[in-house]
């Protein structure tokens, strides 16, 4: 290829770098911010090189037992929402993808209806619904919410990667006796593995972040979650900005680590057209 | 050693004995009948699951925002378009709706710009791109919550590092925060916002990127085209199919994205920064007004469909026939 005659390499890396330096600069700071010691912290105008690193920070936060909740019941409604809303949704990606009935197409359009359907509208009913089943206030109401937003999303993004699996080979299985059952479970399932790995973490990601159904599901203490815990944390009078820095550094690592991980198929299923944000 | 022979036998053709025999035409309905009912069974879940928890609710909101709802008693009185007119009478239907549009249209704008940009970059071959690409990724995951601290302590009138900044060069006083400016607040907002937003504008892009053909570039450039006819011709027509549908997920999105606002400004100073679903979570969690968060999330949703409805107009008139 002869002289790319584009923005140049110069300019692109020049670009690309400012990019990076606006999404970076305010994830290192925070990180930053989370080892300075008070009197590093409380300096005007800040110090871009701290010249003293603390852990002091998160070792008030693992002796506050309240903090380790908050963790606790995150990692349960985070965890059981991916349970439940990946067995659902690879049945129901297996399903639209190998079987023809009728209401299929009228199944995906409302699918995709409510992958748009955003929660802000809805949570007025879905309150009410929840009231009624008692489940107020309970880590599985929340669960039930968290699998409200995250299904369809799950659904489109299982359903694309199912659709990369040549429908040959369940035939094949079909016609040798195997139950449809014993098909779904021996063979597609073991072949879209990496594809569920990945809806998993981003259903996982979705959970540990929603704040909304918790703010308003959730009420006692003991069942909040850390987008809820943290947000009472910041309106209260006394900032303690060490611990709260500290805290958003914690809450944030889980999820990028997974993000780094399921990279890859993630970006597999972009490019198969399946994307929420 | 014996699960997999046994395995191994059912998998043989005498072990599926219904098979046998039939007539190929008898054969092939009884599979379709046969695929068409484990095919609504293996759905059924998700069907039951969307029908109780979204399209009831659909309904369920529409018919509350006719009601009164008495939060003590749980009791209903249907009080007709009474929630409407509320909405219409009330003196920050304007401030809100114009925040709403201020915070929709500049999200969008700085979205849609550094995702296009952004997707230019990382779709460049060169070393290091998966990098930048991994690291102008990380907002997608990163919590809302997370988001909303850091700004705020970067924000923060007197140890912020951002305030700090901007009060060296004079755009704030000593010890002041743009948060407590109205428009600053917007702003900050709208920032966080668009730090939040683009990387799936540009994830969306760098996919429609990659499936632009290398021999349509080269072509273009053995015509000689410049620079700016292969990228007005050639990328911008790749990518505005993909524009099309990702403007309206975004604007459904943005209009009625929640937590940023509440969590770094909860609507303040003064309601600068109150946008639509703050009014409806306000009314909802604040008053207990269910009857009249109703009213205000269909509205809302009802405006929403309009835009959508008349997109699909416009999109249908410039297609050629």
């Amino acid at each position: 290829m002869i002289g790319r005659r584009s923005i140049g390499p110069i300019a692109t890396y020049a670009i690309a770098l400012a990019l990076a330096t606006f999404v970076g600069f305010p994830l290192l700071w925070m990180v930053i911010s989370s080892l300075k010691p008070s009197a590093e912290l409380f300096v005007n105008p800040p110090r871009l090189f701290p010249s003293e690193l603390t852990l002091q920070w998160y070792r008030n936060l693992i002796g506050n037992s309240d903090a380790i909740l908050l963790f606790r019941n995150s990692l349960v409604v985070g965890a059981s929402t991916t349970l439940i809303c990946l067995t659902a949704g690879t049945l129901a990606a297996y399903s639209v993808t190998r079987f023809a009935y009728p209401g299929k197409q009228a199944f995906l359009i409302g699918a995709l209806l409510s992958y748009m359907f955003p929660a802000v509208v809805l949570f007025i009913s879905i309150y009410m619904i929840v009231s009624v089943l008692g489940l107020i206030d309970t880590l599985f109401g929340l669960i039930l919410c968290h699998c409200i937003l995250t299904f369809p999303f799950a659904l489109w993004m299982l359903k694309s990667f199912f659709e990369g699996i040549p429908r040959e080979i369940d035939e094949a299985a079909w016609v040798d006796g195997a139950s449809f059952l014993r098909t779904f479970f021996t063979i597609i399932l073991p072949l879209a593995l990496p594809g569920i790995f990945s809806v998993a973490v981003f259903v996982f990601v979705l959970s540990w972040n929603e704040f909304l159904f918790a703010s308003v599901l959730i009420t006692s203490g003991d069942m909040k979650t850390i987008p809820l815990g943290i947000a009472e944390f910041i309106t209260s009078f006394d900032i303690r900005w060490g611990e709260i820095m500290a805290i958003g550094t914690l809450a944030t690592l889980p999820v990028v680590i997974l993000f780094l991980f399921v990279q890859r198929y993630f970006l597999y299923g972009v490019l198969s057209g399946a994307v929420k944000g | 050693m014996t699960r997999r022979t046994a395995d191994a036998e059912r998998l043989t053709p005498e072990a599926a004995p219904t098979w046998r025999g039939l007539p190929e035409n008898v054969r092939r309905s009884w599979l379709k009948d046969k695929q068409a009912s484990a095919g609504v069974l293996f759905i059924l879940p998700a069907v039951l699951f969307l029908l109780i928890f979204v399209l009831y609710p659909v309904f369920d909101v529409l018919r509350l925002s006719f009601f009164a709802v008495d939060f003590t008693t749980d009791q209903e009185r249907f009080v007709g378009l009474a929630n409407f007119g509320q909405i219409l009478r009330s003196p920050k239907l304007t401030t809100v709706a114009w925040n709403t549009v201020i915070w929709t249209v500049f999200s969008l704008i700085g979205q849609f710009g550094l995702g296009l940009v952004a997707a230019l970059c990382i779709n460049q071959s060169l070393p290091g791109m998966n990098v930048i690409r991994t690291i102008l990724l990380l907002p997608y995951v990163v919590p809302v919550i997370a988001l909303a601290l850091f700004w705020r302590w970067m924000l923060d009138g007197s140890f912020g590092i951002v305030s700090a900044m901007l009060q060296s060069i004079g755009a704030l006083a000593a010890d002041q925060s743009p948060l407590a400016l109205p428009q600053g607040a917007m702003a900050s907002v709208v920032l966080a916002n668009i730090w939040r937003g683009f990387p799936f504008v540009m994830i969306s892009y760098w996919a429609a990127l990659q499936g632009v053909p290398q021999e349509q570039r080269e072509a273009a450039r053995v015509d000689g085209a410049s620079t700016w006819q292969e990228f007005r011709y050639i990328t911008v027509a790749h990518l505005a199919a993909i524009t099309k549908v990702m403007v309206v997920l975004r604007l459904i999105w943005t209009v009625t994205f929640f937590d940023i606002i509440w969590l770094i400004t909860r609507g303040g100073p003064g309601g600068a920064t109150e946008h639509w679903p703050i009014w409806i979570y306000q009314e909802t969690m604040g008053f207990f007004r269910f009857g009249m968060g109703a009213a205000l999330a269909v509205f809302l949703a009802a405006v929403l469909i309009a835009c959508g409805v008349l997109h699909l107009v416009l999109l249908r008139r410039q297609a050629p026939q």
